[in-house]
């Protein structure tokens, strides 16, 4: 994996502070209804359907933003943790990090499969929401799993 | 692939953080090369083999299950 690609190493602590309070706001926000009432506000959509007003298209409509927001935040934060540069980036570790990364997408999808075959209804929904997700936390867990063993392997070597 | 990278550093007595700082890479990528965990690029096995004065042959070598 070119390095070019991955952002520097002072980013990743800057991803972390935006991913965990969005993580935990996300958690609340899905099995809590958890909302900022300030954030109702007038929001310009390309598409919107909200039942039961028939879809419309180039509108204005009002909304709650707590979700846009929280969920931009948790992207961006999750993409620096994922692909900020480590500390000491050498070609080991780019090994480690697209292997993670083909590992994430097979679990991801994989999951979603036996989704789409054993849920059903709306349920479907809140798991659609968790699969925008899931490929970077299963990479980020999978990544430094890995990181944290090959350290600990260190350990009895000298 | 196998390698005499554990012996080599011990005649050179030198520790893996050692050589991997002046290698150039983690302590984590000399290691898992010593286990046969990790195959390197060319590029790392010719500086290594810059490092111990030999050619990257008498470093690296092939094994039956690489044909």
């Amino acid at each position: 994996m070119k390095t070019k690609l991955l952002f520097p190493n002072q980013l990743k602590l800057i991803g972390w502070i935006l991913l965990v309070p969005s993580t935990i706001l996300g958690i609340l926000m899905m099995f809590f209804n958890f909302k900022l009432m300030f954030l109702d506000t007038r929001v310009f959509g390309i598409i919107s359907s909200e039942f039961p007003n028939p879809t419309s298209f180039f509108c204005f409509s009002k909304n709650n933003i707590t979700d846009e927001i929280i969920g931009i935040l948790f992207i961006i934060g999750a993409i620096l943790v994922a692909f900020s540069k480590e500390n000491h980036e050498d070609e080991y570790i780019a090994k480690i990090r697209l292997e993670s990364l083909v590992w994430a997408t097979y679990v991801s999808y994989f999951i979603l499969i036996l989704c789409i075959l054993f849920v059903y209804g709306t349920g479907f929904f809140t798991v659609m929401v968790f699969n925008m997700f899931t490929i970077l936390i299963f990479f980020i867990i999978r990544f430094h799993y890995i990181l944290y063993k090959s350290n600990k392997s260190l350990s009895h070597e000298k | 692939m196998k390698n005499n990278l554990k012996v080599e550093r011990a005649i050179k007595n030198i520790t893996q953080e050692e050589l991997a700082k002046l290698i150039g890479v983690t302590r984590q990528a000399i290691n898992s090369i010593e286990l046969n965990k990790y195959v390197p690029s060319t590029i790392l096995a010719l500086k290594l083999s810059r490092y111990f004065n030999k050619t990257v042959n008498e470093i690296f070598t092939l094994e039956e299950s690489d044909n």
